[in-house]
């Protein structure tokens, strides 16, 4: 364990209470009170994921989520007290792993930041997988497109590699939920949704015409081979 | 428990529209028509007398001047007299005393009235109307001067009675035309005085629909124009007070947002302490044990109250997203009978039920459901999934205490307690949110109760495309 976690969250008892138990779980914690301390701290000592206030002052959750995107893929976790389905949407497309609604009890923050980080770690001893135009080489959590790669998060690239394990299957959101996210029963399926679109975003030629993630309504998402 | 849906007015006191306009045209013809009767025939009775005294007067000139001529007449000469009127038309009777007649167109003879005669017999000139073969005559006679002879003159009157009988047609005719273009403008002219009544009960269903900034034509300056101005009046108030009201729900429910909302932050951190403390509990000194056991357990009360409120103010706010999907709904049930360790609580019962609807919408409401009966019955709670055609009905039923008749309406309402001393239970919205979540997914919850048995309550979903009852 001893992962390092950085936890950026303006209000003081909040960001108290967090740090202790995220410590009492194991985790070694740094804190930021607003946006730009948070994304001043993660340039500067790097961490092995990220708690993201969506409130915050001086630059909001989602900022800083997408500064943190353009160079890095650590996994990061949303705290958001607005459950607005679209505050999570926005939270999921500016590149966050994962999300917990506020108020939360502590192990189940601690249970999401296990699974992105889980997610984070390279698949022990698995073998480069070929479909179509990619490769995806799990080894080197790398994915290939034309020999190109292709700059995916943990949680895009796992998504990928549970969908090319079984070409042609068809995956519903919720199994993709419990095999990607970990999430025991019925989570958000959007966190599937919105995944599968970034993730078109960087594979398809034309992601307004999936060709190799393919939608079946109703049930869930399938990977073509060709 | 639902609300009466308000429906439209009835039919029952409806005018059947342009029977007034009907009325109104009908009036204003017969008004016409009679008015231009009444002048017609008038005008007529004047002109026939006028026309008929004229020819009196100018034959009553002409018969004296024959008179007088009459005097110089022999009975020997009176044939050529007499035939000399022919030529203008007018037949002459000349009687000499002792009867002898000499007659200016034998073939005719015109008779001599018996009462002419004894006006003639009295010196007097007399005169009277009659028809000599089937056309008029106006007859004027008199007693020569200076003899016995009677002078009987026939003045033909058939150009007289031929301008009156054209006078009589075009009289006719022209009422006939007075009658039409009275119907024909009285037909406009009540379509325009009534146009204003239908574009008024236009708007007030309108406005009746919900279209609540109609408003009617104004500035007319007749009766119509104030009651145009009078009927905006009153729309506008309508409008003003709708609006007042509809903000003044809008407040409330921003309010409950807004509250929910700003208790999260101070919730969150209350959350996360309780659930340190609670792993914490053991090792505290007695005194401070068991008041830390219920700060947890108020948090989580509190906690469920707040999520709640956000739930239901997010329902309220009417933007919840409603995912279409198929759904398992035995293995919903499954699922979270097991999620919260309620085996030996609750059992499944009835066939496979398969609906196309929001899979977490149903997982709140069954979980809302069958957490209540839990917590009413304890046990043998019993849920039990069929159809009845187009939707599908999960039945939870309860074994519990039941619900008073006078209780049972108000069960949906929000934070509505049947049992006040039990306060403590639920936060008060669980079946309020419930139901809001059903009539998302169309659908309804419906109970019923028995106080000696339990109660069922019945949540009813529309089966939806590839919803099916046998088999996934």
């Amino acid at each position: 364990m001893d992962e390092r976690l950085l936890l950026v969250e303006d209000d003081a008892s909040i960001r108290e209470i967090v740090a202790i138990g995220l410590k009492a779980a194991g985790f070694r914690v740094a804190t930021a009170v607003d946006g730009r301390e948070g994304l001043a701290r993660f340039r500067a000592d790097g961490f092995d994921a990220v708690i993201l206030d969506v409130m915050l002052p001086s630059l909001d959750g989602y900022e800083v989520c997408r500064e943190i995107r353009k160079f890095s893929r650590v996994p990061i976790v949303m705290l958001t007290a607005r459950t607005d389905l679209i505050d999570v949407v926005v939270g999921l497309e500016s590149g966050a792993d994962d999300y917990v609604k506020k108020p939360f009890e502590l192990p189940e923050l601690v249970a999401r930041l296990r699974a992105v980080l889980r997610r984070a770690a390279a698949p022990a001893g698995a073998e480069p997988i070929v479909a179509g135009q990619l490769e995806i080489d799990p080894a080197g959590f790398a994915v290939r497109k034309d020999g190109i790669e292709l700059a995916l998060t943990a949680t895009e690239f796992r998504l990928l590699l549970e969908l090319a394990r079984r070409p042609g299957q068809v995956f519903t959101r919720e199994l993709l939920l419990q095999r990607v996210w970990d999430y025991e029963y019925l989570g958000d399926t959007h966190l599937v949704d919105v995944a599968i679109g970034r993730l078109r975003a960087k594979v398809e030629d034309d992601p307004s015409h999936p060709a190799v993630i393919k939608t079946i309504r109703g049930v869930g998402y399938r990977l073509d081979r060709a | 428990m639902a609300r009466q849906p308000i429906r439209p007015g009835g039919r029952r006191g409806r005018i059947w529209p342009g029977s007034l306009r009907r009325r109104l045209v009908v009036a204003f013809v017969l008004v016409a028509t009679v008015s231009a009767g009444a002048l017609a025939v008038a005008s007529y009775l004047l002109v026939r007398e006028a026309r008929l005294d004229g020819s009196l007067t100018a034959s009553a000139a002409e018969a004296r001047e024959d008179l007088n001529l009459a005097a110089t007449i022999t009975y020997q000469a009176a044939g050529d007299f007499v035939r000399a009127y022919e030529q203008r038309g007018t037949h002459a009777v000349l009687i000499f005393p002792g009867g002898r007649k000499v007659t200016s167109d034998d073939q005719v003879n015109p008779p001599i009235p018996a009462v002419l005669q004894g006006f003639v017999r009295r010196g007097q000139l007399g005169y009277q109307r009659m028809d000599v073969a089937g056309l008029p005559y106006l007859v004027m006679a008199g007693k020569v001067p200076g003899s016995n002879a009677q002078l009987y003159l026939f003045f033909p009157e058939q150009s007289i009675q031929r301008n009156l009988a054209q006078l009589r047609n075009t009289l006719a005719a022209a009422w006939l035309g007075v009658l039409l273009v009275a119907a024909l403008v009285g037909r406009v002219l009540a379509r325009r005085t009534l146009g204003p009544v239908a574009r008024a009960s236009e708007a007030a269903r309108q406005i009746a629909a919900g279209r609540l900034d109609t408003r009617l034509p104004a500035g007319a300056a007749d009766e119509f124009g104030a009651w145009a101005a009078a009927f905006n009046e009153m729309a506008d108030a309508l409008e003003a007070k709708i609006a007042a009201l509809s903000a003044a729900q809008a407040r409330e429910l921003r309010f409950t947002a807004n509250v929910a909302h700003e208790l999260r932050t101070p919730l969150t951190a209350l959350v996360a302490e309780a659930s340190l403390l609670s792993g914490q509990v053991s090792h505290l000194p007695d005194p401070a044990r068991r008041p830390v056991e219920l700060v947890i357990a108020d948090v989580r009360r509190l906690r469920t109250l707040v999520d709640e409120l956000m739930e239901i103010s997010r329902l309220d706010a009417g933007s919840e997203p409603v995912l279409q999907r198929l759904v398992d709904v035995q293995a919903v049930v499954a699922a979270l009978i097991s999620a919260r360790g309620w085996q030996d609580r609750v059992t499944v019962d009835g066939g496979p039920l398969t609906l196309t609807t929001d899979p977490r919408r149903v997982e709140r409401i069954l979980a809302n459901l069958v957490g209540n009966a839990v917590e009413h019955s304890g046990r043998d709670v019993v849920v039990r999934t069929g159809s009845d055609g187009a939707n599908g009905c999960i039945d939870v039923a309860d074994a519990g205490p039941g619900i008073p008749p006078e209780h049972l309406p108000h069960v949906f309402e929000r934070f509505y307690k049947a049992d006040s001393a039990r306060a403590g239970a639920g936060s008060g919205l669980g079946l309020a949110i419930a139901l809001e979540n059903a009539r998302l997914l169309g659908g309804t919850i419906s109970v019923s109760s028995d106080v000696e048995r339990g109660s069922v309550f019945r949540l009813t979903l529309p089966l939806g495309p590839g919803g099916d009852v046998s088999e996934r």
